[in-house]
């Protein structure tokens, strides 16, 4: 019996403008992802890793081809559908953490729900037990600057999760981390896995890379499955 | 404003494919944003915070104003037309000249006629709707306004209820607590003085008609003199004053008046019969008022060509000017107006010098935000929601403005009514002051909050 397709790419296309010609940034991407897969997209700077995430994300949309997240059709997708993609289906995980100075840990962790129209009581006990997952749960009052790293990257974890999307969507997790922030985080992206979320982590370290179960490559705008990469 | 826009939204919570934040978690974000930049929402306030104090103190001048005149006028009967002669012949004699003269020209020289506000408006009017003759060559005749002429215009023309001839001067007075004499306007006037000029007695009897006929030495005081003379009104009645060193007893003293437009200031005059007064201190030669009251205020106009027309039949080669109150109240009432007009645009500059600095430091604050913007849009907030949230900010920060406004503007009041400008705040002044405020945010706070709801949410979340 085939699983379930988290993600399913075909013939995406995506190109900047300069002046009057388009750089093609990503050629042709075919990608599939399973649920309860753990894929990392593995390419040197400047490879396309982040137009891709952002691609997959609902965060920009491509020039051309099809893209299903979770059965449905996002290149056919306008803004509201894709806010609609980005807060149920997606769980953003960036390397700069991204939460929102002014608010405090747990306000920055029910975000997802809130903006989907839940009221606060409701979604600090949704909350609640990813946080305690987490382990943030004495840190809830605090803003982000009075966190560590590695805190701020389990508060980001702990939004991205409580949502419950179809996909982890985690952009260098560990870039802006030490290397012991790093594992921890990686041993959580472990045991995320374990629990059955479906993530697709987005680096250039090979390092990091190797903790998923499957790599792809990306080089220069086109994706490699695995050891077909060419010298 | 505000809440209706919202309900706009509403119904398309029920949609279900959309992603719609509660109106009640978006006011927690915007009271987040608001309480942890106490000092932004205060300077950006400050051009609201002007606005509405500028506003609301218009408001209460304005109404002051209106008011004031209101005041100023109460004893001038909407209906009296005022009629004088004005001699200008070459030998200027008799008694009383400086006074009489005065008592000619309406709102001139009388110390209470040159009420602060009303004073600009009396002035520019004296001569103005009812003058018919501007040739200083003319009036070479000396006519002095009688009884028998009052009497003519009461039967021949239609539409007079009432009618009475006075005229003032100056006089020594002493007597009671006065250490020195002292001059004071003497108004020599008949017995139904007090209901043309809608004055009340405080004490005592107005002058009767038979003080008149009989030529007695009897006075009414205005509530002022009574009190300089005799220290109050209770102590006044029945005393004796002199008047030009002749005894006259007091039979009344009237009501407190306060400040009046024109004519004597009843507060400040001593009142004696007509009859008495020219035989005893200004001589035939005196040039009295004749006013009379139009039954219906509408008619003034038709009741002053009338009266035009049965004087010229009786003095020919005379001019006489006439003024009518009803035409002064307009113009002090209008000179007000225009002063109001003219504050309120101020205000309206105010408002939007205020409302631009709204806008810019919302704009800095959008740009300030972006990446929280983007981390928004990021998670799936749709645009109609941050939206919403940028232009409630601005809303709540020009209220802050608004209610600071209201309370300046309140606290700034003894300031002005120090300058002698009469204030009166209102609640509906603060109101108003406050929507206002509000509106003004909220329309200059529309932009840059669309600018927001609008960002790209790549561009935004990578914004540094
Ligand atoms: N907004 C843009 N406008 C024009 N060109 C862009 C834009 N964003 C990216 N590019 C170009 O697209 C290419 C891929 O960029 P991308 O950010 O996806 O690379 P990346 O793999 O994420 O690199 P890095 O590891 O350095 O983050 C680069 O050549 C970049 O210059
Ligand atoms: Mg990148």
């Amino acid at each position: 019996m085939d699983k379930k397709k988290i993600i399913v790419m075909n013939g995406i296309h995506k190109g900047y403008r300069l002046g009057e010609d388009m750089v093609p940034v990503l050629k042709d991407i075919h990608f599939q992802v399973e649920e309860g897969e753990y894929v990392a997209i593995l390419g040197p700077s400047g490879s396309g890793k982040t137009t891709l995430m952002n691609i997959i994300g609902c965060m920009d949309i491509a020039d051309s081809g099809e893209y299903y997240l979770d059965g449905q059709p996002v290149h056919e997708m306008e803004e509201k559908g894709l806010n609609r993609m980005r807060n149920k289906e997606i769980g953003f995980i960036f390397q700069n953490y991204q939460l929102i100075p002014t608010y405090n840990i747990l306000q920055n962790i029910m975000m997802p729900l809130i903006v989907r129209g839940m009221i606060s009581k409701e979604a600090k006990e949704k909350c609640m037990e990813t946080i305690k997952l987490l382990g943030i749960d004495h840190r809830l009052e605090h803003k982000p600057n009075e966190l560590s790293g590695g805190q701020k990257q389990r508060a980001s974890i702990a939004r991205a999760l409580v949502g419950e999307p179809a996909l982890l969507l985690a952009d260098e997790p560990t870039g802006a981390l030490d290397s012991a922030s790093g594992r921890e985080v990686l041993k959580l992206f472990q045991k995320l896995h374990d629990m059955g979320h479906t993530i697709v982590m987005i680096t250039h370290d090979m390092n990091v890379a190797k903790t998923a179960g499957r790599i792809v490559h990306i080089v220069d705008g086109q994706l490699y499955e695995g050891d077909s990469l060419p010298q | 404003m505000i809440t209706g826009f919202l309900l706009l939204f509403k119904p398309r919570l029920v949609r279900g494919m959309e992603i719609n934040m509660k109106i009640s978690e978006i006011w927690k974000l915007v009271w987040l944003n608001l309480s942890q930049n106490k000092s932004k929402v205060i300077l950006t306030s400050t051009g609201i915070l002007v606005g509405a104090a500028t506003i609301m103190l218009v408001l209460a001048i304005g109404t002051g104003g209106k008011l004031e005149v209101a005041e100023q006028f109460k004893n001038l009967n909407a209906g009296a037309i005022d009629i004088t002669y004005e001699y200008n012949g070459n030998e200027m004699s008799g008694g009383g000249m400086p006074g009489g003269r005065m008592g000619q020209s309406s709102g001139g020289g009388m110390p209470g006629g040159m009420g602060a506000g009303a004073g600009q408006g009396g002035s520019g009017m004296g001569g103005f709707p009812g003058m018919f003759g501007f040739s200083e060559q003319t009036n070479t005749e000396n006519i002095i306004l009688s009884q028998e002429d009052l009497n003519t215009l009461k039967e021949e023309v239609s539409g007079i209820s009432d009618g009475t001839l006075s005229y003032t001067s100056n006089a020594d007075v002493d007597g009671g607590d006065l250490e020195e004499t002292a001059t004071y306007t003497i108004a020599g006037v008949q017995s139904n003085y007090t209901q043309i000029s809608n004055l009340e007695m405080a004490l005592g009897e107005f002058l009767t008609e038979e003080d008149n006929t009989y030529k007695e030495k009897t006075c009414v005081l205005g509530w002022q003199t009574a009190k300089d003379i005799f220290g109050s009104a209770m102590e006044a009645y029945d005393e004796t004053v002199y008047i030009d060193n002749r005894a006259y007893t007091v039979s009344g003293v009237l009501e407190e008046i306060g400040t009046v437009a024109s004519g004597i200031s009843p507060d400040d005059a001593i009142f004696i019969p007509y009859e008495t007064g020219i035989k005893y201190l200004t001589g035939k030669n005196v040039s009295p008022t004749l006013t009379v009251i139009a039954e219906d205020v509408d008619q003034v106009n038709a009741v002053m060509e009338q009266i035009e027309t049965v004087l010229a039949e009786s003095y020919p080669e005379a001019v006489f000017t006439m003024s009518d109150a009803g035409s002064k109240m307009e113009a002090a009432n209008q000179s007000n107006e225009t002063l109001t007009l003219l504050l309120i645009s101020m205000a309206v500059i105010v408002f939007f010098v205020g409302g631009i600095g709204i806008m810019n430091v919302l704009f800095v604050s959008v740009k300030e935000r972006t990446n929280e913007i983007g981390i928004l849009k990021a998670i799936g907030c749709s645009q109609k929601d941050i939206l919403v949230e940028f232009l409630l900010e601005a809303s709540c920060i020009s209220l802050v403005g608004a209610i600071l406004g209201v309370i300046c503007a309140a606290g700034i009041t003894p300031l002005i009514e120090y300058f002698s400008v009469r204030v009166e705040l209102s609640v509906s002044g603060a109101v108003l002051s406050l929507a206002f405020g509000i509106l003004t945010g909220t329309v200059f706070g529309f932009y840059p909050a669309l600018k927001a709801s609008r960002l790209v949410p790549v561009v935004a979340l990578n914004h540094e």
